[in-house]
């Protein structure tokens, strides 16, 4: 153990930088160049949330992350927001492998694989979005028309996901 | 051990997920932004996965100890059950660091993903020195499928463990000085029904016929038989010096202070005896003054162990040590541990002396013991102290050599042993005076 901290939980302290910057940098190749300043708060915010998974931070952090996206994308869909969207899914993912236990708690194997896993299963429905944008992307319809489609169908998803019953209710004894 | 109440509660990384997730579809919708719609869709289906796995019940916990008595070095289970336990995925538990107690994980520690068995992996925990510990406090906490709820962390209490000495299985091939018992080990200077060859004597009536010689009786003509020593036990006080504490103890298997040694020496000298089928005794110079009397046997043994487990060090307030009434019937064996920093206990060791009983003085002080003083105290001050007291210490022990009191470093269970045949060879010799 160094610094109160096994190697697994600096490990994963460093995905949540390295996630929450590639999320941030994903466009650069593509000229969506972010300012210095704001790469600066959120390594900052990151380094953070680090330390504290839990803490608010870095729910501040990411969503500083979307809005900066937000402004710079209108219409286009580039494959870097697959990328940005990956990297947001494995900070968050991090962060909350950190969250179950104090620093000098290392991370169990089974549950970094668990919780890559899940990762991977929750970027596809990036993918999915992304691969409809692109489909009705040119189709002359108005823009908010296929947004709003496209966020009902993962709101709806969502939904009904939490309503559906996904265990079978064991009987109280 | 026991049940407390805590609840479950949404985790930061649900809130994130939703929260992130929730603002991210309003601001795409709003702004008409299809892009954000694709960044925040995992986070959406990771939190909705959490509320979906949301818990129904109340999860019990208890922990507990797999022993309530444990020898120094010895090892136990902190075992951890959970009731009601469908909703959780993974249970975390962090035990609370303990002096002298070693732990595996050695921080205590430990994350679980729980199978459908809800079968938790205990910690194993082991204590390091003699005394009363308090073993098993830690906080657990509960964690839903997909991170989305916790339970806890809550406090769940310890159990007071009594730690007993170490455990010694020597038997000393030493002989007491004077037994007087009816029964045990010890060679009697009397003839009787023991197993050691004595001499060889013409027949009297009451001799059992296997006990005849027909050898030597052909030879002489008349009936001979080998008588043999009786066995007995003898009575054996163990005088516990705990006025202080000197020197750094690290628990078993590390540096030990006087107090570790006497403890120790203490329980392998009961050990020891009682085995042999002696009556043993206890007697503990502390503030709780702490005693057993004399008695034989294992559950003897043990309840010696678990005084000497109590004692806590300190001057006692309500009693002179020089006028303590030792309770010693004539020919018992008084083993006095002690460092000897203390002129009373000095003087009652003499006087036990001069009252004609064996009286052995085991040292427990380690060589390279030093000073413990006040944290303003200047070091050469202490230092020059110290030589002072090991000074005074030294003369005490060469008045108690030339009172008869035998005064040796303990060195193990064998300790006794070379002492006790001296004492034992002195004993029939007619004495001139008093020492």
């Amino acid at each position: 153990m160094r610094g109160g901290a096994w190697p697994s939980v600096w490990l994963m302290r460093a995905v949540v930088v390295v996630a929450v910057l590639v999320s941030l940098l994903a466009g650069v190749p593509e000229g969506y160049q972010p300012p210095a300043v704001l790469v600066a708060v959120l390594t900052a915010g990151a380094l953070l949330a680090g330390f504290r998974p839990e803490h608010l931070v870095l729910s501040i952090t990411l969503g500083a992350v979307v809005a900066w996206w937000a402004l710079q994308l209108r219409g286009e869909l580039p494959a870097a927001a697959l990328v940005a969207a990956a990297a947001i899914i494995v900070a968050h993912t991090a962060a909350t492998v950190l969250g179950y236990g104090p620093p000098a708690l290392p991370v169990d194997p089974a549950l970094g694989i668990l919780w890559s896993l899940r990762a991977a299963m929750s970027w596809t429905a990036a993918l999915a979005v992304w691969a409809v944008g692109r489909a009705y992307t040119g189709h002359g319809s108005p823009a908010a028309f296929w947004i709003a489609g496209l966020a009902a169908a993962v709101v709806g998803a969502v939904v009904a996901g939490m309503a559906a019953p996904l265990r079978a209710e064991e009987p109280r004894e | 051990m026991t049940e407390p109440a805590s609840r479950w509660n949404v985790t930061g990384s649900l809130a994130r997920a939703l929260t992130i997730g929730g603002v991210g579809i309003a601001v795409a919708l709003a702004m008409g932004r299809p892009a954000v719609v694709v960044l925040v869709a995992p986070l959406l289906v990771a939190g909705a996965l959490g509320v979906v796995h949301r818990p129904t019940r109340e999860p019990r916990v208890f922990n507990g100890l797999a022993h309530r008595q444990l020898h120094e070095g010895q090892g136990t289970r902190a075992r951890l059950e959970a009731m009601d336990a469908n909703d959780v995925e993974h249970v975390t538990r962090a035990m609370a660091p303990q002096p002298y107690v070693a732990m595996h994980p050695a921080d205590g520690t430990v994350g679980q993903l729980v199978g459908p068995d809800h079968v938790i992996e205990p910690i194993e925990v082991s204590p390091r020195r003699w005394g009363r510990r308090m073993i098993g406090a830690e906080k657990v906490a509960l964690t839903t499928a997909w991170g989305g709820y916790r339970w806890g962390p809550t406090s769940l209490p310890g159990r007071d463990v009594a730690v007993l000495p170490t455990r010694s299985h020597y038997r000393s091939g030493g002989e007491a000085p004077a037994p007087i018992g009816l029964i045990g080990a010890h060679r009697s200077r009397r003839d009787g029904d023991g197993t050691e060859f004595s001499s060889i004597r013409r027949f009297h009536p009451g001799d059992r016929l296997r006990r005849i010689n027909w050898r030597v009786s052909l030879r002489h003509g008349n009936l001979h038989v080998e008588s043999t020593r009786a066995e007995e036990d003898t009575a054996v006080l163990l005088i516990v010096d705990a006025l202080a504490d000197f020197g750094r103890s690290e628990g078993v298997g590390g540096a030990e202070s006087s107090l570790d040694v006497s403890v120790r020496a203490a329980a392998a000298l009961a050990d020891q005896y009682v085995g042999g089928g002696d009556r043993v005794s206890l007697r503990v110079l502390s503030p709780g003054g702490e005693y057993a009397g004399y008695g034989t046997g294992t559950r003897h043994l043990r309840r010696i162990q678990i005084v000497l487990s109590r004692i806590r060090p300190g001057i006692p307030r309500d009693v002179a040590i020089d006028q303590i009434d030792f309770r010693t019937p004539a020919g018992t064996v008084v083993v006095v541990i002690s460092p000897m920093l203390s002129e009373s206990l000095a003087t009652a060791t003499v006087r036990l002396v001069r009252r004609g009983l064996p009286v052995i003085v085991v040292d427990p002080l380690p060589p390279d013991t030093t000073p413990t003083a006040y944290p303003d105290a200047e070091e050469e001050v202490a230092s020059l102290a110290w030589r002072m007291r090991l000074l005074d210490r030294s003369h005490l022990l060469a008045r108690l050599s030339a009172a008869g009191c035998p005064v040796v470093p303990w060195n193990g269970p064998r300790t006794l042993e070379e002492v006790l045949r001296r004492l034992a060879r002195r004993g029939p010799l007619p004495r001139v005076g008093g020492a």
